[in-house]
């Protein structure tokens, strides 16, 4: 990244906070700590405790039992092992499962590998704002339907999904409910010892933490449970073998412990500068924000700008590090399935961008940027032709 | 996420200042295909296109080689338009292969406009 580009993707990772590094140096330095926490031995029992504190520092910012939770190597891993694992572990009850449309990758393709093994999926669309009703899941619910899964915030839009509503109705029926959390879990209060959540993913990177370790939490209830992916140790009661990265557990424990005390702080930081930035291009005709007036995490402003072609607006934005309408299938070119499932059309979709904002975030930044918004969307429609822009 | 494809200085510097974006007061070429599109326009004097000008909607190759093209040929007569090829385009601003056809269009927004600028001038075929 040059020295003068400025980062607008917290929601795609978060720069290591201070406290994290301190804590995986720590490890990493100490002359025990770097064991395998599964020996019985000295160095084992170090690095038994690092883990354990880690352990309580996740589970006390997601108000959780620590005995409940698995590490894992991020989001994406969890959901495969809540998702994938329980289907399979719930098979013998039914094979219908139930999710959205507009959930993340690691959501739709484990979903897509369980309808490859026979399992039935229903897709459910959510309305414009991107927000599912309640009675919308009811009506897809099945008796031989065995989890659905709906994550907590959009990572393209960060519209919030009211999961106790959805949670409580997958209760009463005794369905395993999978939240993917890994855009909300230390950026919104989250509280596991009253939400109906079964299975629950987050991620390290997303909220100041490292790369490569999340956590994947599984309720104390009859009939929740997941069957193993990995075999191998028999670590983590079976459920997910592998000697633990250590160091990578610390920085994810300070994370936590960091993120617990300051959820309501960062809230209203990311929310200062959203609404600078809306502001800012109030004047600028032709905009669409894809946001729920309901329920936003403000940490996650989508917006499109009509006449213009998006890998022409990314271009423009330079030195902005910004996500594009391709969210998470920039590769291919792709418009987002997200913002198609919200009713947008493939150009619209595809002059979309996504800023994310974080605690590095400043007003400056958001000052620079909505400068070079401005400027890049004039000079493309300056460009286009008149139909067009 | 935000993997955008890789673009040359050259590319870069055509898209960030295209002095030639806007209308010239003559023959107009509106050709739109796929995602993209591309309007020519040329304004002649003396026999020469004294102003030639492109708006486009479309990626940063296409802006930039209508930028490039625009140019090479303003100044010089019409038959620099039939002389101007996608091929050394292509090779010139490094164009990735999923991206070629957007050229070629513009090749054939170029010899478009210039059948239309020699039906417009007598004696000229």
């Amino acid at each position: 990244m040059s020295a003068d580009a400025v980062y607008l993707d917290y929601a795609a990772t978060t720069p290591p906070a201070p406290e994290v590094v301190a804590a995986m140096n720590a490890v990493l330095r100490d002359p025990l700590a770097f064991a395998n926490p599964a020996s019985i031995h000295a160095a084992g029992r170090a690095a038994a405790a690092v883990e354990a504190r880690a352990r309580a520092s996740l589970a006390r910012l997601l108000g959780a039992d620590p005995a409940r939770l698995v590490w894992t190597s991020g989001a994406t891993e969890a959901d495969n092992q809540a998702i994938i694992g329980g289907a399979r572990f719930r098979a013998h009850r039914g094979r219908h499962l139930v999710t959205l449309r507009t959930e993340h990758k690691a959501v739709v393709d484990a979903f897509g590998a369980l309808e490859r093994e026979g399992f039935e999926v229903s897709w459910l669309t959510p309305r414009g704002d991107g927000r599912l009703a309640a009675a919308e899941l009811e009506a897809a619910l099945r008796p031989d339907t065995q989890l659905v899964s709906v994550m907590h915030v959009n990572n393209e839009t960060g519209v919030v999904q009211d999961i106790a509503a959805l949670g409580a109705l997958c209760r009463e029926r005794d369905i395993l409910f999978h939240c993917d959390a890994a855009q909300s879990a230390g950026k919104l209060p989250l509280d596991l010892a009253s939400l109906p959540v079964d299975l629950l993913s987050v991620s390290a990177h997303k909220l100041y933490g490292p790369a490569g370790i999340g956590a994947l939490y599984l309720a104390a209830r009859d009939g929740c449970g997941v069957e193993p992916l990995l075999h191998g140790g028999g670590q983590q009661r079976r459920l997910r073998p592998g000697t633990l990265p250590v160091a990578l557990i610390a920085g994810f424990g300070a994370a936590a412990e960091l993120a617990a005390g300051r959820v309501e702080a960062d809230l209203a930081h990311v929310h200062a500068l959203r609404r600078r930035f809306v502001d800012g291009i109030a004047a600028l005709p032709g905009l669409r924000i894809n946001e729920s007036r309901e329920a936003q995490y403000p940490g996650i402003l989508n917006v499109s700008a009509a006449g213009v072609e998006g890998e022409s607006l990314l271009l423009a934005l330079e030195p902005l590090c910004v996500a594009s309408g391709s969210a998470c299938n920039s590769l291919s070119g792709e418009p987002s399935y997200v913002l198609r499932a919200l009713g947008l059309d493939d150009a619209l979709a595809q002059a979309s961008i996504r800023l994310s904002f974080g605690r590095g975030t400043r007003a400056a930044d958001i000052d620079f940027a909505l400068a070079t918004y401005i400027s890049a969307v004039r000079q493309l429609r300056r460009i286009a032709p008149e139909a067009a822009a | 996420m935000n993997t955008a494809p890789a673009y040359s200085e050259r590319v870069r510097a055509l898209f960030a200042r295209p002095a030639h974006a806007g209308d010239a007061a003559g023959p107009r070429v509106d050709l739109a295909r796929g995602d993209s599109r591309i309007v020519l326009s040329a304004e002649l004097a003396d026999g020469r296109l004294a102003r030639l000008a492109f708006r486009a909607f479309g990626c940063p190759h296409l802006i930039a080689a209508a930028e490039a093209a625009c140019a090479a040929c303003e100044g010089r007569g019409t038959d620099a338009l039939a002389a101007w090829e996608a091929r050394a385009a292509i090779a010139e601003l490094a164009v990735p292969l999923e991206k070629t056809g957007r050229i070629l269009s513009l090749e054939d927004a170029i010899r478009a406009l210039h059948e239309k600028l020699t039906a417009s001038v007598p004696g000229r075929n």
